[in-house]
């Protein structure tokens, strides 16, 4: 008998004469008291669970988190006896948080898990073990201040990514610099969207799935759980329409906004930063594809950067107007509804926002000015004229050069002719 | 006894002044300002160049560029009003510019010098104080100069044009302002420059627009009738 043997027999003997007599039913019976007569520091030698000794717990630990009174047996179920007739197992969180236990086995992570995958997060990686608090405490490892770095610990690993086939740590990463990660690591905002906020708690799902939050379709109730009204907005526009149509194509939120790049619409870097917007919409309305498959106008965006508003912005001229300065933003109305700003009776006061003293003349002729014989017809009149004229007058001063160098190498009357003074 | 005298009277025999200093100054005047007018124009006529990003931060962005482009059309408009009243209201003027007015004989003269050139004809033809070339360049630029006036303001006070005009009228005048400016550069490109700086016997240049004189011998060549030197 060696020596842990010994002190295994006699801890389970003073249990058994300290305690009534436990059974497995009423197994939670078990006093905290009992089971620290063997899993407290108390008369322990270093390096005894080396040796096979159980290990040690910390009471207080527990009193502490939320689960303060309960019995050890009420999570640990085989230890319900003593002595354990066999190692205890895993603890299940699932026996008393049966839908969080769900949401989980259905998540990416909780399949992996059942898959085999053993590098995954459980319940425990995000709400500790002994010291479980309320995600609402600050000190609690889920709470939202918190919970990114955890995350993060995992998804800026690029061996986690390479293993997992996930994008990689950049793209993860970006979240940090996002005014979303700035509210959370500058401002120590609590309402600002962390992980789960849009990706959710326990049912996180890679995105091409149906059932995920960020799945394309939901995208827009997600970002409109902080942002209500612009969420109004924007199901009210012809991209919400285009999307509750089942309209794949249709732009959600992070199509302009991005996704865990968002930043302010003040930051250069922005998609929908003023210099930056007309190839963010241009990303379609410039497209042969989208425009032709859904029967939009095309060349939106060459025919803007060729106006003057847009040779100024591209020059750097952020005061003038953009695609969303006319059209709209997140209240993006077609020319023909009534209520767009771009409806050929709302033009004048449309430019009016910046021209003063606007006349229903502004809406007489395209805005995006097509020049081809469909598109304008005058200015592609003018320019076809121009481009003969100027040709034609290049030719005619070059064939006038040519005979002008072969007169004056002729003789005339003995002297070099036409090498006079000549002004022109 | 001195070496060196100048003689005066010689001076004129060699030299003849055809272009008096207040002429010069104009001209200087017209050269800075559509120089000016073209770098800060074509910046926009050609905005997806490479070139002309650098143009308009050599500018100073593009505020400055229109603010550029603008003061160089005003000094410039006040030079075409001195012109305008130097043709209509100083008799000098007024005699200097029957010789600008377009005749048969510049038909006739440009016919004698493609058919000299051609070698049809012997005889190149003696042409006037203002031969037809000169004429032509004349009326072309200031053609040219009154489009870019006309179009330039309607562009300028936009505002005030789209009381008058509906949008595409100043789609269309945008684009004619453009090809406008482009023709003057064209003009100057392959005519001017031809005329004043490479072809044979001016190159680099013809220094008559800093001394306002040239050779009495060599400009009677093809003005016999004019200088009264056959």
């Amino acid at each position: 008998m060696s020596r842990t043997n010994v002190m295994v027999f006699v801890c389970s003997l003073i249990a058994l004469l300290a305690a009534p007599p436990a059974s497995a039913a009423g197994g939670d019976a078990l006093k905290v008291s009992q089971c620290l007569s063997c899993h407290g520091k108390e008369g322990r030698e270093t390096g005894a669970r080396e040796r096979g000794a159980p290990p040690i717990v910390d009471p207080g630990v527990l009193e502490r988190s939320v689960h303060s009174g309960s019995r050890c047996a009420s999570c640990h179920a085989g230890a319900a006896e003593i002595p354990h007739r066999e190692k205890p197992g895993r603890v299940t969180c699932g026996s008393c948080h049966e839908s969080a236990a769900s949401s989980y086995q259905a998540s990416i992570h909780g399949m992996d898990y059942l898959k085999g995958e053993r590098d995954v997060p459980g319940c425990t990686t995000c709400h500790g073990k002994h010291d479980v608090l309320s995600v609402d405490d600050p000190r609690s490892v889920a709470f939202s201040l918190n919970i990114v770095d955890v995350c993060l610990g995992c998804h800026e690993d690029e061996q986690v990514e390479m293993e997992h086939a996930l994008p990689g740590a950049e793209y993860f990463k970006a979240y940090r610099d996002s005014v979303h990660g700035m509210a959370v690591k500058r401002a120590g905002l609590n309402v600002a969207a962390v992980c789960p906020d849009c990706h959710g708690n326990h049912k996180i799902l890679p995105a091409d799935n149906p059932g995920s939050k960020v799945n394309r379709l939901q995208i827009p109730s997600d970002c409109g759980k902080c942002h209500p009204g612009i969420q109004k907005d924007y199901d009210e526009s012809i991209h919400g329409k285009g999307l509750r149509a089942g309209i794949m194509d249709s732009p959600v939120c992070t199509d302009c906004h991005g996704e865990h790049t968002i930043v302010k619409v003040t930051d250069p870097s922005a998609k929908v930063y003023a210099k930056n917007i007309p190839r963010t919409c241009g990303s379609c309305h410039e497209s042969e594809v989208i425009s032709s498959r859904y029967a939009l106008p095309k060349k939106r965006f060459s025919t803007y950067m060729d106006s003057f508003h847009g040779i100024a912005l591209e020059f750097g001229m952020t005061k003038t107007a953009n695609c969303a300065s006319c059209h709209g933003y997140h209240l993006v109305l077609p020319s023909s509804d009534p209520k767009s700003q771009v409806n050929v009776n709302n033009i004048p006061t449309t430019c009016g926002q910046c021209h003063p003293k606007t006349s229903v003349n502004f809406a007489r002729g395209k805005i995006h000015v097509e020049v081809s014989r469909e598109g304008h017809k005058g200015v592609w009149m003018v320019r076809v004229f121009y481009t003969l004229f100027i040709t034609a007058l290049a030719l005619l001063f070059i064939l006038h050069i040519g005979f002008d160098l072969v007169q004056r190498k002729r003789d005339r009357k003995g002297k070099r002719a036409g090498s006079g003074e000549e002004r022109g | 006894m001195r070496v060196f005298e100048f003689d005066e009277d010689r001076e004129k025999e060699r030299y003849v002044e055809i272009m008096p200093v207040f002429f010069r100054v104009q001209h200087l005047i017209l050269m800075i300002t559509v120089g000016v007018l073209f770098l800060s124009g074509f910046t926009v006529l050609f905005h997806r160049t490479r070139a002309s990003e650098l143009l308009v931060a050599m500018e100073g962005g593009v505020e400055v560029r229109g603010l550029l482009h603008r003061s160089a059309a005003v000094v410039l408009l006040f030079l075409v009003l001195y012109h305008l009243y130097y043709i209509l209201f100083s008799r000098e003027g007024r005699e200097e510019f029957q010789k600008l007015k377009l005749q048969k004989k510049d038909i006739a003269d440009f016919i004698g010098v493609l058919r000299f050139s051609l070698r049809l004809s012997d005889v190149y033809p003696d042409l006037d104080r203002y031969s037809y070339k000169e004429k032509f360049q004349y009326w072309g630029v200031n053609t040219g100069l009154l489009i870019m006036i006309l179009s330039g303001f309607i562009l300028w006070f936009e505002t005030a044009s789209m009381l008058l005009f509906p949008k595409w009228v100043l789609d269309i005048v945008l684009i004619i302002h453009g090809y406008e400016g482009m023709i003057v550069f064209i003009i100057l490109l392959f005519w001017h420059l031809y005329n004043v700086h490479c072809s044979p016997g001016n190159f680099p240049m013809n220094r008559v627009w800093i001394t306002g004189k040239v050779d009495r011998e060599l400009y009677s060549r093809d003005r016999r009738g004019y200088t009264g030197k056959k």
